[in-house]
């Protein structure tokens, strides 16, 4: 096995999402099963650097560091509940209700 | 017939294809609303007054976007995306968004929120995915052409199963800006069509560089070619990585047909191999996750998504937010993203399979520099499988995308054609071709399409 319901219940917490113990044992054969796959790489042999994007004229260019604002359908007032002097108002944290 | 007349057509013709739960926000008072906005403008190109159906993870003002997820239900976004933009300006009419795999992952658009959509030739099979809404639309008739995105052949792939053309252009040669991010290295807004033509015409108008997304290029123009008479003059490279002996032998009869018929019209034919295509799918499948872990961690009910309760903690609310809004894919992909991300793991994982992505790009600019113009291949090992056939093993259901993703990996063209039937079942043809060829690659798929006669019955 690659992958355990511990390595499973441990990338649910890093990505902040929670996952029904209903779930669990198929989820960590699929995640098993995938890292399984994936894994394959590891017999794509030699993979020696080779530069895809030289310098020159063919790099990719940098654009101007200029902030552009978007064109909105309505104004930023309108995105939430509260807006008050240019911020948005939002519920000091560990009083959050449903929206 | 009038703008106005047209859009009542594409309306009744939504009604008449409702089965296919192809379309999911359309209603005739936004199509008419659309007209009414196009009569006013003057009439100026090939677009003035087509209908276009979009993906539903291009931001829309007029009309929800889902992305096909409960987390986005009932989102109308402030701004539009500027592929859409330019259409409209274009005189084009947005027809409806339309059903995908929940933020475009998936390979059937089984994955989606709001129910699978169907087969239009077969209902027990899917149209392929993640943007099989837009495939369905044009291969039932009810729109000339459609948007779609890929990220690993989300066009191609359920344009061949549908039967319809589908475009993937050169990464930056469309603007993604608007395009919900899903894995931003690979992203790329696609087009569908009935013909060669259509999809040219669409992918014109959206083409060019965008202030709004700094990947964009500063290219001349893309201009559609028309279809030549011949293909002399033009190599095509035969790459037998994608040709293995397991494959399904209409795929194979169809390609057999489209190779000579390629060759009878003059173009030479050359057998080629690109080394690294069997890791293709693997580099994928860790690649686009990777990126969609960072990309999706917005949605966590206070940036985006729809708030669940989370027992007064703040991460408490993210993660029942997140895991009730996310449906099983899209938890699958977060998680191997994170995995493959994760201390101890990013070395043998995320960094190999960036080197994989490189040197599959590097055996593409290898063969081409070799004078080989185009490369020809099927664009799916199957025809459209049953639905549920694959649901419950992610890892077959990526697998359907072995043919498609390099493409994407490498960030060249490629145009998916249809190219034969078995058992009733549509079968697609790919061509690709070096960044930013998509008018030569595409006038050869016209000649191609002109002499081919994609409905017509394979015997293996």
């Amino acid at each position: 096995m690659n992958v355990s319901e511990q390595d499973v219940l441990h990338m649910a917490r890093l990505a902040e999402l929670a996952v029904d113990p209903d779930d669990l044992e198929t989820l960590t054969v699929q995640l098993d099963r995938i890292v399984g796959f994936v894994g394959q790489l590891a017999g794509a042999g030699d993979l020696a650097a080779r530069v895809l994007h030289p310098d020159g004229p063919e790099r990719t260019p940098l654009r101007p560091d200029v902030v552009n604002p978007a064109p909105l359908a309505r104004p930023p007032s309108a995105f939430a509940p509260e807006f008050i002097d240019g911020f948005f108002v939002v519920p000091k944290l560990g009083v959050i209700e449903d929206a | 017939m009038s703008v106005r007349e047209a859009a009542r057509e594409v309306g009744l013709r939504l009604a008449a294809a409702s089965r296919l739960n192809a379309a999911l926000a359309w209603s005739e008072a936004a199509l008419l609303a659309e007209a009414d906005r196009v009569d006013g403008m003057p009439a100026r190109g090939a677009l003035h007054g087509m209908p276009i159906a979009v993906k539903d993870n291009l931001v829309t003002t007029g009309l929800p976007t889902t992305c096909g997820s409960r987390m986005l239900a009932g989102y109308v976004s402030p701004f539009v995306a500027t592929a859409v933009d330019r259409l409209r300006a274009a005189g084009a009419l947005l027809a409806c968004k339309t059903n995908l795999d929940e933020f475009a992952m998936g390979s059937s658009t089984e994955h989606s929120a709001f129910g699978r959509v169907l087969h239009p030739l077969d209902p027990e099979r899917v149209p392929g995915g993640s943007s099989g809404g837009s495939a369905a639309l044009v291969a039932a008739g009810v729109v000339p052409a459609a948007l779609g995105s890929e990220t690993g052949g989300s066009v191609r792939q359920p344009a061949s199963f549908c039967g319809v053309v589908g475009v993937k252009p050169t990464y930056g040669r469309v603007s993604r800006y608007g395009l919900v991010a899903f894995g931003s290295s690979l992203d790329c807004i696609s087009v569908f069509g009935r013909t060669v033509a259509d999809a040219a015409l669409v992918l014109a108008e959206i083409a060019g560089a965008d202030p709004r997304d700094a990947t964009t290029v500063d290219r001349a123009p893309f201009r559609p070619q028309p279809a030549s008479a011949t293909l002399e003059g033009i190599t095509i490279g035969v790459p037998k990585e994608y040709f293995p002996p397991d494959l399904h032998p209409g795929v194979q009869a169809a390609c057999d047909a489209s190779l000579g018929r390629m060759k009878e019209l003059g173009a030479r034919l050359v057998d080629v191999s690109l080394p690294h295509a069997p890791f293709a799918v693997p580099a994928y499948y860790i690649i686009a996750p990777a990126e969609a872990a960072a990309n999706l961690a917005r949605f966590d009910g206070a940036r985006y998504g729809a708030r669940a309760r989370g027992d007064g903690d703040v991460r408490a609310m993210y993660r029942a937010t997140r895991g009730n809004g996310f449906g099983p894919e899209v938890r699958r992909r977060i998680l191997i993203g994170t995995y493959v991300l994760s201390a101890g793991y990013q070395d043998a994982y995320y960094a190999r399979a960036q080197a994989v992505r490189a040197r599959i790009a590097a055996d593409f600019t290898d063969v081409f520099a070799t004078g080989v113009d185009f490369l020809f291949t099927p664009t799916t090992p199957t025809p459209a499988f049953k639905a549920g056939e694959k649901i419950a093993d992610p890892v077959a259901m990526y697998l359907a995308d072995i043919f498609v993703c390099s493409a994407n990996l490498a960030g060249i063209p490629a145009v998916s054609i249809p190219i034969g039937r078995f058992e009733g079942l549509p079968l697609g043809g790919q061509l690709m071709a070096p960044h930013f060829e998509e008018a030569a690659m595409l006038a050869a798929a016209a000649t191609l399409e002109r002499h081919l006669d994609g409905t017509k019955e394979v015997a293996p």
